[in-house]
């Protein structure tokens, strides 16, 4: 009795150890194909990125040009959504004044209204070019088009205040930490730039 | 137990002893995965694969395993193959594979499979188990199949992701929330039920 679920426990141990580690390689890759995609995305003209800083829920990138050259940060982060954890990656510019733009990589919220945050038209163009020397802001009622946003206001998504409100708190908690980070000199690479 | 033909082995999986609609087994991926339709094939193929390999493997070895721990010995068997699809699709289609999220590990505990073992594969030949279980799978897959069209064409308008409503159509948002997926299988339960009454009836 023991030795046949034993025998039939080690045999498919040593069979998965085998598939993890067939596998392993491939799904890391393919993780870091988001990563580097959404950095790519929202920090413009990115030719490589490097990471500088992690921590649980946020994870800092420098996105350089060719020369190697820092054109801005691209940081991925989780917050609480409206269902369940929502992970975004929001590009700056080098001197942290301005949000480049917003990508919502994984969210679970509800299909047709929270789930618009996903949305360019209805909600991610909002946040394109967006000045973040202050904490930014929701409009509610949401502005008919962008121009009537001040420079610091994001749209809210009618009948989903609660996932707009989570990815703006999530973007300007991140990026007080961020700034704080920067202050105290937390990046390595940064320095080198720098000269 | 009486010796049924191959045919009606194979068979019965699709209509007479559906998972789906007649057993009412693997009710908890049936009802989370079946928004899109894409998500309702990738479940069913990923569920078919470990019935399969599972009633392969444990109808060559039933006259190994001990009567005590056959259970135990079934769950080990079946959660290898789930966790070889759940790397295959995490390695292989990664966009499907964050659709369906925590339902592929889960399938470890879909009735369908353990329930297969013990009242097929463990009192069965290896050939009869694996027409049985290919049975089974297509059920499944259909049942998912259809239970997915119904919710994605009027929740989303499209057909595998095809646009086939015209701009006149606004979507259901509730056929692919969880409610959505309670109202169709209860409906096509209900109509399961109606057409096995008729058809006996006719008997």
């Amino acid at each position: 009795m023991i030795a046949v679920l034993t025998s039939v426990g080690l045999l498919s141990g040593g069979f998965l150890s085998t598939v993890g580690l067939l596998t392993k390689e491939r799904i890391a890759l393919n993780k870091q194909k988001e990563i580097e995609e959404a950095i790519l995305a929202v920090v413009p003209g990115t030719e490589s990125s490097q990471k500088l800083y992690e921590e649980k829920d946020l994870s800092i990138y420098g996105g350089k040009d060719e020369d190697g050259n820092l054109l801005g940060f691209a940081i991925h982060a989780s917050g609480v959504g409206f269902q369940d954890k929502i992970t975004l990656m929001f590009g700056t510019n080098a001197s942290l004044t301005r949000i480049t733009n917003l990508t919502i990589l994984d969210q679970k919220e509800t299909p047709g209204l929270g789930a618009k945050i996903t949305n360019r038209e209805s909600f991610l163009k909002y946040w394109e070019n967006k000045d973040c020397s202050q904490p930014l802001s929701l409009r509610k009622p949401p502005a008919i088009s962008p121009e009537d946003l001040s420079s610091s206001e994001v749209n809210t998504i009618t009948g989903a205040t609660i996932s707009s409100e989570s990815v703006l708190n999530t973007v300007n908690l991140s990026l007080e930490r961020l700034k704080r980070l920067k202050t105290e000199g937390k990046f390595a690479i940064e320095e080198r730039n720098a000269n | 137990m009486p010796t049924k033909s191959i045919g009606e082995v194979f068979l019965k999986g699709f209509w007479k002893e559906n998972p789906i609609f007649r057993q009412l087994l693997g009710m908890c991926p049936t009802l989370a995965v079946t928004n899109a339709m894409i998500n309702g094939l990738a479940m069913g193929l990923a569920t078919a694969f470990v019935l399969i390999f599972s009633s392969l493997v444990v109808s060559s070895i039933k006259k190994l395993i001990p009567s005590q721990v056959r259970i135990a010995t079934y769950i080990v068997i079946i959660a290898t193959f789930v966790t070889i699809a759940d790397r295959f699709l995490a390695a292989f289609f990664p966009p499907i594979s964050k659709n369906l999220g925590p339902y592929v590990p889960l399938i470890v505990v879909n009735c369908i499979i353990l329930g297969r073992q013990e009242a097929f594969s463990s009192k069965n030949t290896v050939g009869r188990s694996l027409i049985d279980a290919f049975g089974m799978s297509l059920g499944f897959i259909l049942g998912l199949l259809i239970l997915s069209a119904i919710r994605e064409i009027l929740g989303f308008g499209t057909f595998f992701g095809f646009q086939v409503m015209g701009q006149w159509f606004k979507p259901w948002i509730i056929m692919i929330l969880p409610p959505g997926a309670f109202i169709t299988l209860g409906i096509l339960l209900a109509l399961a039920l109606q057409i096995e009454r008729k058809t006996k009836a006719r008997r």
